[in-house]
């Protein structure tokens, strides 16, 4: 039943108002597309970075984790 | 009301300057969202960790609104606006991952962000600062990032075309202002880039399923079924956070290198040795200081990476650093990151053909004219390239410095030296009137000479020049020289 009103109610979604772009029917629809691998490729790079904590190297999967400074290539600088 | 002419895509607001202050306007059709987002906490989170700029609540009752007015803002002020097609690789890359560490944030918050224009970011102490204070609305769980198209063509295409293929090819911006189309890039990338998860997802395939689906338009049906499909398309919240890690894993791994003899051989190239080097940093701190009236803007013109863009700093306000060559100023942009002096902003400027404006009614984003008035010049080993690689009159380039600045400058590299030798190699000299007494007559006309001196160890010649155009007085210092 849970399902079903979750269903209904995406349904009724509009895009949002205040879009003033035009986000384009193919870039909507592809993000649902290569959502999955993304998704698994993401769940992947966490627990490896986990495993790799367990050997103490203290990294985060995340590039955008909002505590941590812009990463700088330090092989780069 | 003096609307400020980028600022008209978006009907949530706009920007206009009023007594030489910037403003922003709050639309009435945008309130419920801004003031969700001013009491959600989000501002608070981005404007204190640097990221968002600050802004404060104006209710001066005098000031221009118009009917739809729900609020204005002063965002704070932004001494220099700069463009993405005069950014360095590193610029435009941390102007990338700022956007996606803000839209991570934000929707930690219940926000997204509705645009992701390169335009929305502006450089201020050597860091990227997000300007748009209107970017936010409320998440609805479920759909897709309106933003993500524009995202990958102000961002990764252009990213990936530079690492890739050609630096130069970051202008590809100057002709397309919202960002390189995806099927362009996609063209333009080479073959190897499809073997890579996130070239091939964000711009090949994303480059193919817009053709796809603009080529299946032409009739009302397709076109209310393709109205109903983008409607109709969903992305969990786990799927929306996924994707945008996935962007800044697919930038983080473009990695551009320039050919490793570029790197570190610039001062080695010059005629100078480690002595003069010293002496010729000596004068131009010595002229800087000679000067007496407040520096706020100082343009350094073919700074190569910076160098005496340092010393400009302890002068200034804020130096503009810029120079034609993207190796350059990517090693400037690097230096400036990592240092204490935070008044430098290295840009890619072509003076031959510098960035011209554009965009609705060549209003939207101003040329490199429009911008460079300031304080003071500096051109040093410049004027050589000016006159003879590019065959400018003396004259022109006077005329154009003087019409800038109050301040210049400027070194003379006679047909004696070594670099001036090279240029002239391959060529017929056509250039009789590049002496020393040449460029001084040309000057002359446009400037008044206050002090001259001889670089020693080389044969070359600096000089600071008061503008004949300006209107203050010039005064000087008895120190110096």
């Amino acid at each position: 039943m849970r399902q079903i009103i979750t269903a209904l109610m995406l349904g009724t979604f509009s895009l949002n108002a205040f879009a003033y772009l035009d986000p384009g029917t193919g870039s909507m629809i592809l993000q649902g597309l290569i959502a999955g691998i993304a998704v698994a490729g993401f769940t992947i790079k966490t627990y490896w970075y986990k495993l790799r904590s367990l050997f103490g190297k203290n990294q985060t999967a995340s590039l955008l984790d909002d505590d941590l400074e812009p990463k700088i290539d330090e092989e780069q600088k | 009301m003096n609307l400020l002419p980028s600022s008209f895509r978006d009907p949530s607001g706009f920007v206009f300057s009023h007594d030489h202050t910037i403003y922003r306007q709050v639309n009435n059709t945008f309130s419920g969202n801004y003031d969700r987002f001013m009491s959600s906490g989000l501002y608070e989170a981005l404007v204190s960790k640097g990221l968002l700029v600050a802004h404060e609540d104006v209710t001066d009752s005098d000031l221009p609104r118009t009917d739809s007015c729900h609020r204005i803002i002063r965002p704070t002020h932004l001494p220099f606006i700069s463009y993405p097609y005069e950014w360095s690789y590193s610029q435009l890359k941390d102007a990338a991952i700022l956007t996606l560490r803000i839209q991570a944030r934000a929707l930690k918050f219940g926000f997204v962000l509705k645009d992701a224009s390169a335009y929305n970011i502006q450089f201020v102490d050597s860091r990227p600062l997000f300007i748009d204070t209107l970017s936010f609305e409320p998440y609805e769980e479920g759909t897709p990032w309106v933003a993500y198209r524009q995202f990958c063509q102000h961002f990764l295409a252009p990213l990936a075309l530079m690492a890739t293929v050609d630096i130069d090819l970051g202008k590809l911006l100057i002709t397309h202002i919202d960002g390189i189309p995806l099927p362009l890039a996609s063209k333009l990338l080479p073959w190897s880039t499809k073997l890579k998860y996130g070239i091939q997802a964000h711009i090949h395939l994303h480059a193919r399923v817009q053709t796809d689906y603009a080529d299946s338009a032409g009739t009302d049906q397709n076109a209310g079924n393709r109205a109903q499909k983008a409607r109709n398309a969903k992305l969990s919240t786990t799927g929306l956070k996924a994707i945008i890690e996935s962007l800044a894993s697919t930038i983080d791994k473009l990695k551009w290198k320039p050919a490793q003899t570029e790197w570190g051989d610039y001062y080695s190239h010059t005629n100078y040795s480690d002595q003069a080097t010293l002496k010729k940093r000596e004068l131009v701190d010595s002229f800087l200081s000679a000067i007496d009236t407040p520096l706020a803007t100082i343009h350094d013109l073919g700074a190569n990476t910076g160098e005496f863009s340092r010393i400009a700093a302890n002068h200034g306000s804020l130096i503009i650093s810029q120079d034609i060559d993207p190796v350059a100023v990517e090693r400037n942009y690097r230096e400036c990151r990592g240092s204490e002096t935070k008044n430098i902003l290295p840009l890619v400027q072509n003076l031959f053909a510098p960035s011209p404006s554009i965009g609705w009614a060549n209003e939207e984003r101003e040329s490199f004219r429009q911008r460079a008035n300031c304080d003071a010049i500096l051109a040093l080993a410049l004027v050589h390239h000016l006159a003879i690689s590019n065959n400018t009159p003396l004259s022109h380039i006077a005329s154009l410095f003087s019409s800038l600045g109050n301040w210049l400058i400027i070194e003379f590299v006679p047909k004696s030296d070594s670099q001036v030798v090279r240029l002239l190699e391959t060529r017929e000299d056509v250039f009789p009137d590049y002496t020393e007494q040449g460029f001084e007559k040309a000057f002359s006309v446009y400037f008044s000479i206050v002090k001259k001196a001889s670089v020693s160890g080389t044969e070359r010649s600096l000089y600071l020049m008061a503008s004949l155009n300006s209107a203050e007085p010039s005064t000087l210092q008895s120190t110096g020289p």
